[in-house]
C-alpha cells in the first residue's frame, strides 16, 4: 500500500449535543436559561475514529443501523465539521449519496441540471462544457426542457446520477449500491462506477448488503456506536461483524423467552451463502414497482446433515418500520433434512410495498426456533418505485389493491 | 471545485466563508435567477401583476390615510410608495430569507455548499426586486405630476448601502431562525411594530417633539430617507445622512457575517 492517501481521519469526533428536554422555541430557551435548567447529554455519532484510505482503494464500510456510517460520510464530504479530531480530503469529492440535490420540481431539466452541477461545486463554464454528455447519458433529450414534476421517480434519478457522474472524481462516496431507472440503465451505471474505478478513483462505500463487500472492497472497517470494531481484509471484517450479529440477536432471544441457553451450539450448521433478489424473469435487481414479482434466493451450505431448518426473512422499510416476518413455517413447508447445498426461495407474486427504500434480513433456524444458525440482519437492501400511469395507489407503505364503486340513489327533487 | 480538504487548516470562519461564496459564485446567480423565475412563472398575470400590485396598494393606503386621517402631504401617493419600495425590500427579504434558510438547511445536512449562499441569494433577488418597484413608483411620479430632478442618481448607491444593511439584519435573522422555531413567529411580529414605528405611511411631522428626535435614530427611518429625499423631496441626502446610512449598513452587515459565519457550522448539527 504505497499509494498517496485519499482520506485521512485522526482521532475524529462528532458529538451531538441533545438538550433533555427539547428547547426548539426561544421563548422556552430564554426561560430555562433564567431558571437554569439547561441540561444537556451528548453522544457520540462517532468516537475517536481514525482511518487512512489510499489512493485507488474501495474501501467499505459496514454496520447496524445508527452506528454512525453515515455520519462517517458526511465527515468526509464536508458536511459536518468534525467536533474534535481532523479530516483531510485530496481531490474533488463526488457524493453518489446525493443525487439530484436540490432539483426543483419547477424548473425545467435543463435548469434542474445547472442548478444541480452548480451545488456541487461546477462552474458555469464546466456545466456548458459537459452538458451535452449529461443529457446524452440520461438519454432524457425529449424530456430535457420540460418541467421536472413531469418527470417519473426514475427519470429524476437518472438525471440526478447523469449530473453526479458526468466528471470523474477523484473519490467516489457511495451510500448502498441501489439501481436507478430500469434495468439498462442500471447497466450502464454500474459500468460507469467500474470505469471510475479502472482509471483510479477512491471509493469509499457503505452498505447493508455485506455480499458487496468482499466482492468489490480492498479493505473494509466495521463501525458500531461510533467507534471502529475493526478494520483490514474485507471478508474477515464480514466474518467478524456477522458472527457478532448472531450472538447478539441469540442473546435478544435467551433474554425474551428466559430460557437459559444451549443454544449457540449448532450455529454454523447452515451458512446462507448468497442472496439474490430477482424479478419475475429471474434477473437480479434491487428496483421493482409495486405489483411486480419479487424473488428472494437464499443459496445454503450446510455442515452435515440438518434437520428440517427453517428459513425467515424479515422486510423493514428504510426507517425501520417492520413490515413483515414470513417464514417457511409459518408458510406450512416443513424441510427435509438437509445436506450440501441448495437454494430457499420465497416468491412474492404481487409486491404490495408502495414506493420507498425498504430491507430484507433474512435468518436460518432450527424448527424448535431455539438455534439460529445464520442470520443477515437488513442486509438486504431494495428500492420499489412508482411506474407511470399503473399507479392505482399512493401515500403510506401498502397498496392494497381495492376497488371503488359508487352507488347514485337518485336526485333529491323538490319539484 | 474543491481539491483538498483539510478540517484543521480552514482559518478564521469569516474570511473562509467570504473565499467560498466567490468560489461557488455561479451557484448564486443561478440560485437569484431561479428565484426571479419561478416567482413570474406561478402567477397568471406574471410581470404585470407584480408591477400592478404595489399601485393597487397605494391607491388603497392612499384614500385610507388621507381620506381617513386627513394628514397634509403633497402627492401623498409618491411619499408612501417611495416609503415601500424600501420597506418592502426590507421586509419581504428579511422574511423570506429565514424560510429560505431552513429549506436550505435541508440541503446543507446533505451536501456541502457554502452556508451563507442561501441568504445572500434571497438579498440578490429582493435588489432586483427592489429595483423592478421602481418602475410603478415612476409611474405614480409621471401621474401626479411629481418632478424627476437629478437627485435620482443617488438611487444606486442608496440600493448598495441598504443591500448591506438588510444582507446584515437577514444573516443575524437567520443564524436565530436555525436555532429557534419560533423565531419566525416572533419575527413577524416584531416586523408590523416596527413597521407602524417607523415613517413609512406617514410623515414624521406627525409625532410630537420628544418621541420624533428619538425617532430619527431609527436606522429604518435613516435607510429610507436615502430614497424618499431624491424622489419625493428632489434632493440629495445630506453628507451627515450619508455618513451616519454608512455606518450603519457597514456595521450591520460585519456583525451578521461574523454572527453567522461563527455559527455555521452548528447548522448541519441542528437536526
Amino acid at each position: 500500500m504505497s499509494a498517496a492517501p485519499a482520506i485521512q481521519l485522526d482521532h475524529v469526533a462528532v458529538r451531538y449535543r441533545v438538550p433533555h428536554e427539547k428547547v426548539a422555541t426561544l421563548k422556552e430557551y430564554a426561560i430555562r436559561l433564567l431558571r437554569g435548567q439547561l441540561r444537556y447529554h451528548s453522544f457520540f455519532a462517532l468516537d475517536n475514529v481514525s482511518l487512512d484510505v489510499r489512493q485507488g482503494e474501495v474501501f467499505g464500510v459496514i454496520g447496524p443501523n445508527g452506528a454512525g456510517k453515515s455520519t462517517l460520510l458526511k465527515v468526509v464530504a464536508r458536511v459536518l465539521r468534525p467536533t474534535a479530531g481532523r479530516v483531510r480530503v485530496s481531490g474533488r469529492i463526488a457524493p453518489l449519496l446525493e443525487l439530484g440535490a436540490g432539483f426543483d420540481n419547477e424548473l425545467t431539466g435543463r435548469e434542474n441540471i445547472y442548478l444541480n452541477a452548480a451545488i456541487m461545486g461546477f462552474t458555469r463554464i464546466q456545466i456548458d462544457a459537459f452538458f451535452p454528455r449529461i443529457v446524452d447519458f440520461s438519454g432524457l433529450h425529449d424530456f430535457i426542457d420540460g418541467p421536472l414534476r413531469t418527470y417519473s421517480s426514475g427519470m429524476v434519478a437518472r438525471l440526478g446520477f447523469a449530473v453526479a457522474t458526468v466528471e470523474r472524481p477523484d473519490i467516489l462516496i457511495v451510500d448502498e449500491i441501489l439501481g436507478v431507472g430500469d434495468a439498462a440503465f442500471q447497466a450502464k451505471s454500474y459500468d460507469r462506477i467500474k470505469q471510475f474505478k479502472q482509471e483510479g478513483a477512491t471509493i469509499l462505500l457503505v452498505t447493508h448488503n455485506l455480499q458487496h463487500i468482499p466482492e468489490m472492497c480492498t479493505r473494509a472497517m466495521w463501525l458500531d456506536h461510533g467507534k471502529v470494531m475493526g478494520v483490514g481484509n474485507p471478508a474477515e471484517i464480514v466474518a467478524q461483524y456477522r458472527e457478532h450479529t448472531i450472538q447478539q440477536e441469540e442473546a435478544r432471544r435467551v433474554q425474551r423467552s428466559g430460557e437459559p441457553a444451549p443454544i449457540s451450539l449448532g450455529a454454523n450448521l447452515i451458512r446462507i451463502q448468497h442472496v439474490r433478489l430477482t424479478d419475475a424473469a429471474g434477473a437480479p435487481t434491487t428496483t421493482f414497482a409495486t405489483g411486480d414479482t419479487l424473488r428472494v434466493e437464499m443459496d445454503y451450505l450446510t455442515e452435515g446433515q440438518v434437520d428440517s431448518p427453517v428459513f425467515g426473512l424479515a422486510i423493514h422499510r428504510a426507517d425501520g418500520v417492520h413490515v413483515t416476518g414470513p417464514n417457511s413455517k409459518f408458510g406450512g413447508e416443513v424441510f427435509p433434512t438437509l445436506e450440501g447445498t441448495g437454494t430457499v426461495t420465497y416468491t412474492i407474486p404481487a409486491l404490495p410495498l408502495l414506493e420507498g427504500s425498504y430491507q430484507f434480513s433474512v435468518a436460518a433456524i432450527n424448527f424448535e426456533d431455539t438455534v439460529i444458525y445464520d442470520y443477515h440482519d437488513q442486509a438486504y437492501p431494495f428500492r420499489v418505485i412508482n411506474r407511470g400511469e399503473s399507479v392505482r395507489e399512493k401515500f403510506g407503505l401498502l397498496a392494497f389493491g381495492g376497488a371503488w364503486e359508487l352507488r347514485q340513489s337518485g336526485m333529491d327533487s323538490h319539484e | 471545485m474543491m481539491t483538498n480538504y483539510d478540517s484543521d487548516a480552514i482559518g478564521p470562519p469569516a474570511i473562509h466563508e467570504l473565499r467560498e461564496l466567490v468560489r461557488y459564485r455561479d451557484l448564486l446567480r443561478i440560485l437569484v435567477s431561479n428565484s426571479i423565475k419561478t416567482r413570474y412563472k406561478r402567477s397568471s398575470l406574471g410581470v404585470v401583476w407584480t408591477l400592478l400590485n404595489p399601485l393597487l396598494n397605494t391607491l388603497v393606503l392612499t384614500i385610507a390615510f388621507s381620506q381617513i386621517f386627513r394628514f397634509e402631504v403633497e402627492n401623498y401617493a409618491v411619499y408612501i410608495l417611495s416609503g415601500l419600495v424600501f420597506w418592502n425590500f426590507f421586509a419581504q427579504t428579511t422574511t423570506l430569507a429565514m424560510n429560505q434558510l431552513i429549506w436550505g438547511s435541508n440541503l446543507l445536512r446533505r451536501i456541502y455548499v457554502p452556508r451563507s449562499i442561501f441568504s445572500v441569494a434571497v438579498v440578490g433577488n429582493g435588489l432586483a426586486n427592489f429595483f423592478l418597484a421602481l418602475i410603478p413608483l415612476g409611474v405614480v411620479m409621471l401621474l401626479l405630476g411629481q418632478p424627476f430632478t437629478v437627485a435620482l442618481i443617488f438611487i444606486p448607491l442608496a440600493a448598495v448601502l441598504m443591500t448591506m444593511f438588510i444582507l446584515g439584519v437577514t444573516l443575524l435573522v437567520s443564524t436565530l431562525a436555525v436555532f429557534f422555531v419560533d423565531v419566525v413567529d416572533i419575527y413577524s411580529v416584531v416586523l408590523s411594530a416596527v413597521f407602524y414605528l417607523t415613517p413609512v405611511i406617514y410623515p414624521i411631522s406627525i409625532v410630537p417633539e420628544p418621541v420624533r428626535t428619538f425617532m430619527a435614530w431609527n436606522p429604518l427611518y435613516i435607510m429610507l430617507e436615502l430614497i424618499r429625499g431624491p424622489v419625493y423631496l428632489g434632493v440629495f441626502p445630506g453628507v451627515a445622512q450619508v455618513a451616519a446610512a454608512a455606518v450603519i449598513s457597514v456595521g450591520t452587515l460585519v456583525l451578521g457575517w461574523l454572527v453567522f459565519t461563527s455559527r455555521q457550522e452548528e447548522f448541519a448539527y441542528r437536526l
